[in-house]
């Protein structure tokens, strides 16, 4: 299933954002995001990763991974 | 990558230079969605697009439409459409992505991002165009006031996706002629009828275990999902399958085609749009619902059942399931073939079925 991590910006160097989930660190682009996007905003990356593909509020963001972390605590994924 | 961000792998185990096996390793969580159960359907209808972001209109327009079900819910004409307006945007806007994206590194050029970038956001475009309070997938209808300025732009706009893909397209199939590849995966078609297997509800009620949705199939048939088994009715595709069965060359015409069609048919649902007002009441509680969309990789399916107005049991199948199960087209397309680039012809028919997910494909030799 293509599911989608909400993903906290950490830092952003020049159009590329580094972004951590679920103590996982990485980069990604933010060239194809059509919002713009700041430390502290939370953005879901695209198939692979290379590129966010879009900025969620936070609340929202709150309650996908919410529910992400009951998927991983019962092996689900 | 995550463990919740699935991918797929692609082996291909050569027996004397043939492709004598082929092994689809996947990690995707086609259970995840038991962890939706006990929670409220506006709560969930909220969260899918979100939550499977790639196909995010087509998640929530098939969970809804299996809530309404469920609840005894038929929703207006007005609202119908405009969900069919919403699922055919991200067709359209998922092919061009996959066109614009994908295409290109298979022929050694970089993918086209300035074309690439205003494609997801006329994806939201749509929906607020449509449903400005953003109520979309609210089951009994959101409330449907359709901005016709705005949804004019946006079929523009993926007009020039689309007109952008048509020049990635030629290159690809011009290749694909000079290599002689245009029957190339082709396998006896066992296409996906169009409202999905007869038996669908029965088989995802029973499914506890999540085996049938890893790996579905109708009385033992593995069916092709996706645009060559939508488009293969129409006069054209049924002649191109004719000279190359269900190989690359029909596959990616099948996905312009569609591409073109879907957009037309949006340019024209647009027209007659009126609004609604929606809101309409659950008439029962406890019941059980399927919901079918034709997502732009196939059909998506969800079920649902509901006991005093909470979810239970969500099941949600995949068109990725279908294409790229162990049994299916990609490695049936796959065995027996030889010869140089075996990668690159392998990447080719995967890309030809589109993946939700990214894939990896390794090529060994056994002695």
């Amino acid at each position: 299933m293509c599911m989608a991590v909400p993903s906290l910006i950490t830092a952003i160097d020049n159009g590329v954002a580094t972004v951590e989930a679920f103590g996982a660190v990485r980069t990604t682009s933010l060239m194809l995001l059509a919002d713009e996007v700041a430390v502290g905003d939370y953005v879901i990356l695209g198939p692979g990763g290379t590129f966010a593909a879009e900025k969620v509020d936070p609340e929202m963001a709150a309650e996908a991974l919410a529910y992400l972390t009951e998927v991983l605590a019962t092996g689900q994924a | 990558m995550l463990p919740l961000e699935s991918s797929i792998v692609l082996t291909l185990h050569l027996d004397e230079g043939r492709v004598g096996r082929v092994e689809i390793g996947s990690n995707r969580p086609v259970q995840a969605s038991d962890m939706l159960n006990g929670r409220k359907p506006a709560q969930v209808l909220g969260l899918l697009p979100t939550l499977y972001s790639l196909c995010g209109t087509a998640q929530g327009l098939a969970g809804l439409e299996a809530v309404e079900n469920a609840a005894g819910i038929i929703a207006s004409a007005a609202q119908r459409k405009a969900r069919r307006i919403l699922c055919q945007v991200e067709v359209v806007a998922e092919h061009a992505a996959s066109v614009l994206r994908d295409w290109p590194p298979l022929l050694g050029e970089a993918p086209d991002l300035a074309a690439l970038k205003p494609l997801r956001p006329l994806i939201m475009a749509a929906r607020k165009a449509l449903y400005p309070a953003g109520d979309w997938a609210v089951p009994g209808g959101g409330r449907l006031a359709p901005d016709h300025e705005a949804l004019t732009g946006i079929v523009g706009r993926l007009g020039e996706a689309v007109s952008r893909g048509d020049l990635v397209a030629d290159r690809l199939i011009s290749r694909i002629e000079d290599e002689d590849m245009e029957g190339f995966g082709a396998i006896p078609p066992s296409l996906m009828p169009k409202a999905g297997p007869p038996d669908l509800d029965e088989l995802l009620a029973a499914d506890d275990d999540g085996s049938y949705r890893a790996h579905p199939h109708c009385d033992g048939a593995v069916f092709e999902t996706g645009p060559l088994a939508r488009q293969s009715p129409r006069p054209l595709m049924a002649a191109l399958m004719g000279l190359y069965g269900n190989g690359l060359m029909p596959r990616f015409s099948a996905r312009m085609m569609e591409m073109a069609s879907a957009l037309r048919e949006v340019e024209d649902l647009v027209q007659d749009l009126s609004g609604d007002s929606g809101g309409l009441p659950m008439a029962r509680n406890d019941g059980s619902g399927l919901g079918v969309v034709d997502a732009a990789r196939g059909l998506l399916a969800h079920r649902v059942e509901l006991r005093e107005g909470l979810l239970h049991a969500y099941r949600i199948l995949a068109p990725t399931e279908w294409n790229f199960h162990p049994d299916g087209p990609l490695a049936r397309g796959l065995m027996g073939v030889s010869g140089p680039d075996l990668e690159w012809r392998a990447a080719l028919l995967a890309a030809s079925l589109d993946p939700c997910v990214p894939y990896r494909i390794e090529v060994r030799s056994h002695a």
